[in-house]
């Protein structure tokens, strides 16, 4: 069978590629194959003695070789820096950087630092002639709590505040005048009752938790106090409506039982609390002691305004007692409050701490405190313990 | 018949406990406050003939209380009374209406070419005088100065610790990109005023350190090529290398509190050990002998112990010994590393810088290691040093990237009132002088 040209050219090419493909498996692929990554030369680390190591050092150059002589002293202040020769600086590490190229810097002025007289002098000042101080009248004072008020709320209010009315426009009918008839007997205006609730706190802002935390961000110390917080106070009890005692009776004599037993129970420290004695027969005539409840709620007030934010390190530590004389008001006698003892600081320190306690008495007694005015005859004298010993820092 | 006596007894008793009730005064404890910086008001000062410079003064009290995070400024808008004169009486009742608890007056005048500032303190609730009135002079340069030792007196009669805002601090300025910083000497006032060089950027320096009277500055110095200690002279601003040993590097030095004496780490053959030497040169005396690296010493205020770094343990930990000689003992326990202790001029803490967990800290401990807390945390902080009074520190951090810098920061030890020192650029390695007289 004749094969003609054209089958005859195609047989020739294919056996040609056919020929070259397999010549190439055999030799271009070990002349040209990929060249492996080179391994990552890895030294294990061994431990040198200690002799080897003076070896090492002592073949290094010495900077006393580098600068043999004591170096020339440098005018620090001048404003050409010396410039280090590179001849004399070693190679052996730490080598200082190069130094950059020295740039013009001015004479610094040492006038106020090389001046040795002290540059204040200090007088005291005579007193003023001023008035005798005379103590905040109620009548003058214009209505405020000096109280710590509420922190703000952090939420925005949950109804928005009303839009104004739209602006009146003309009708585009006319309407009648119209007047009020005197006569007619006026509706009777429908007051829904209304609920009676605090309404909820609110604030324009809303700080999220995402933003406490970027701002925390550069920072994982606590940024609070670690310091406890204070309780909520508690809700002062209703005033009493009884007729004040011209003069602070003290209790009978004839007492019931049961309110001796709570006076023994607040003289021995019992906690139990008068409130947990069943009920007596009778009340003298300043009433049963004053109970735990009533005295916790005497703690939390002024607890409010003790405010030892400003206080030194060694005043926290400094536990002080103070005595204040009431009067029948609740409120305390200002120029009685004393400092009656202290302990676990200096005088001075206990002067600092005492200065706290006596504000917190003042500021918070402003109002009156949370005191049964029936029981005056118990709280006529208080004595506050201010322990700051939870809230030092340590 | 016994009945009778018993029933007589316990009347007798309950009599007597009620007498002991009704005698002595309704007793209670409180062992919690609150926490919130005192509210004050501070009107601006009376102008005698000041100018300017009254309101300036004014201000830079203010900035020296209400930066310490104790106080809280009243602003002047709220203020009810005004004072048109120094001797104007207060009406406490106006103060006491805005919450004010203290009320400072003042006024400033000139007088023989000299500022004069005088002051008075009020305590509101106690409705009197707090401390004597003082009245201080000083040359218009040193205005700044008036008025932090105003701020002084102010902070010390109401918080009972010594104040320090009448202060120096020695720090590194640094400028440059991180591969060629160029670094300087200087010194500014406590707040970040008053920035001056006291030497070029031709050479590192590293580790400033005032002297306790802040009349002298060590540091390490790279001018001979290879770490040495210099001391500075503030008044004459001339320097001098100190003494060494051919053939060892010597850095860290730190002043004795009678500035009589240095302690520095000197490296010898690939060892680092503790020194100490009379500030005249002479006199070095070893004080560890290990094969660890002893480094960053500083003294107790009573001169009587030393603490340092060490990783004689096999990694980096605090350490206090006696100065006579002694063993060391190792203070710190907590996991990480542990460095640049520094001694509270108070005596009772050691702060330190710690690393753990990829971050710096800086953080305070008692002298025996316990009641550790970390003030601060970020990428590097670290070089912690105390204010003159103890209550505050001031350290560097450094920023991450290769645009980061260095910057001063200050933190009170409760952890609170964290801010940087505005207005010196770049800078490291602070110390903190003494209160100045």
């Amino acid at each position: 069978m004749r094969m003609d040209r054209a089958e005859r050219i195609g047989t020739g090419v294919s056996a040609a590629l056919h020929i070259a493909v397999i010549v190439w498996a055999i030799i271009g692929t070990s002349l040209f194959k990929p060249k492996p990554t080179e391994p990552v030369e890895i030294k294990p680390a061994g431990m040198i003695s200690e002799a080897e190591f003076a070896a090492l050092q002592a073949a290094a150059p010495k900077p006393g070789e580098a600068a043999p002589a004591q170096p020339e002293e440098p005018a620090v202040a001048e404003p050409a820096p010396e410039v280090p020769s590179p001849e004399a600086a070693p190679e052996t590490p730490p080598t200082p950087e190069p130094p950059p190229a020295p740039e013009a810097e001015p004479m610094p002025d040492m006038t106020d630092l090389t001046d040795p007289t002290p540059p204040t002098e200090v007088t005291e000042v005579p007193p003023s002639m001023m008035p005798p101080v005379e103590e905040p009248q109620d009548t003058e004072a214009p209505e405020f709590s000096p109280r710590p008020r509420p922190k703000p709320a952090s939420r925005v209010a949950p109804i928005p505040s009303e839009a104004p009315e739209p602006d009146a426009r003309v009708s585009p009918t006319a309407v009648a005048e119209t007047r009020p008839d005197p006569e007619a007997e006026p509706e009777a205006v429908q007051e829904e009752p209304t609920e009676e609730a605090a309404p909820p706190e609110a604030t324009t802002e809303i700080v999220t938790e995402a933003t406490e935390t970027e701002d925390r961000a550069t920072t994982s110390a606590p940024r609070t106090s670690p310091r406890p917080r204070a309780k909520p106070p508690v809700p002062r009890p209703a005033p009493v409506q009884t007729a004040q005692p011209a003069q602070p009776a003290r209790p009978a004599p004839a007492v019931p039982a049961d309110a001796v037993a709570d006076a023994l129970a607040e003289a021995m420290g019992d906690d139990r609390g008068a409130e947990d004695s069943p009920g007596g027969l009778g009340i003298a005539a300043n009433g049963p002691p004053v109970t735990a409840g009533e005295k916790e709620a005497l703690v939390v007030d002024v607890k409010q305004c003790w405010n030892v934010g400003a206080l030194s390190s060694e005043a926290l530590r400094t536990s002080v007692t103070v005595r204040v004389d009431m009067e029948q008001n609740a409120r305390p006698i200002i120029g009685s409050i004393r400092m009656v003892g202290y302990e676990g600081g200096s005088e001075a320190a206990a002067n600092q701490a005492y200065e706290a306690a006596r504000r917190a008495i003042i500021r918070c007694g402003s109002d009156g405190f949370p005191l049964p005015a029936e029981k005056y005859g118990w709280w006529q004298q208080i004595e506050i313990v201010f322990d700051p010993s939870k809230m030092r820092m340590k | 018949m016994v009945r009778w006596i018993l029933a007589a007894m316990a009347a007798l008793m309950m009599t007597a406990g009620l007498a002991a009730a009704q005698q002595g005064p309704l007793h209670i404890e409180i062992d919690e406050g609150v926490i919130e910086p005192l509210p004050y008001a501070l009107p601006s000062f009376v102008d005698e003939g000041a100018g300017g410079l009254t309101h300036d003064i004014t201000r830079v009290i203010a900035d020296d209380l209400s930066g310490t995070g104790l106080f809280r400024e009243i602003p002047e808008a709220a203020h009810i009374q005004r004072f048109g004169v120094f001797d104007t009486p207060v009406s406490y009742a106006d103060w006491q209406a805005i919450n004010a608890q203290a009320l400072i007056v003042g006024a400033v005048g000139m007088s023989g070419g000299k500022v004069v500032v005088k002051f008075r303190l009020f305590d509101i609730y106690s409705g009197a005088q707090l401390g004597d009135g003082q009245q201080l002079a000083a040359s218009p340069q040193s205005w700044r100065r008036l008025a932090h030792k105003v701020a002084d007196v102010i902070y010390a009669r109401v918080t009972g610790e010594s104040g320090y805002f009448d202060s120096r601090v020695v720090f590194v300025s640094e400028s440059g990109p991180k591969d060629q910083r160029q670094k300087r000497l200087a010194v500014m006032d406590y707040d970040g005023a008053n920035v001056t060089y006291l030497t070029d950027s031709s050479t590192i320096v590293l580790a400033p350190r005032f002297s306790p009277q802040g009349d002298r500055i060590l540091y390490t110095t790279f001018e001979t090529g290879f770490p040495r200690i210099k001391m500075m002279d503030v008044g004459s601003a001339s320097g001098q290398l100190l003494p060494e040993v051919p053939g060892t590097m010597t850095f860290a030095p730190r002043f004795s509190p009678d500035g009589n004496s240095i302690v520095y780490s000197l490296e010898q053959n690939g060892n680092t050990d503790l020194f100490q030497m009379s500030v005249n040169g002479g006199g070095a005396q070893r004080l560890t002998n290990s094969p660890a690296i002893e480094t960053a010493p500083s003294f107790s205020p009573d001169g009587a112990r030393i603490v340092f770094e060490s990783d004689r343990s096999g990694t980096q930990q605090i350490y206090v010994m006696p100065v006579g000689g002694g063993e060391p003992v190792r203070i710190s326990f907590g996991e990480g590393r542990y460095g640049t202790p520094v001694w509270s001029p108070r005596g009772d803490l050691i702060a330190f810088t710690k690393q753990a967990g990829g971050r710096f800290f800086i953080g305070v401990m008692r002298t025996d290691g316990s009641e550790e807390r970390l003030l601060t945390a970020s990428f590097l902080d670290e070089g912690p040093t105390w204010s003159p009074n103890g209550r505050v520190i001031m350290f560097t951090r450094e920023s991450p990237g290769a645009s980061g810098g260095a910057k001063l920061y200050t933190v009170d030890i409760s952890g609170r009132n964290l801010k940087a020192i505005e207005g010196v650029g770049g800078a490291s390695d602070p110390t903190w002088g003494p209160l100045l007289p």
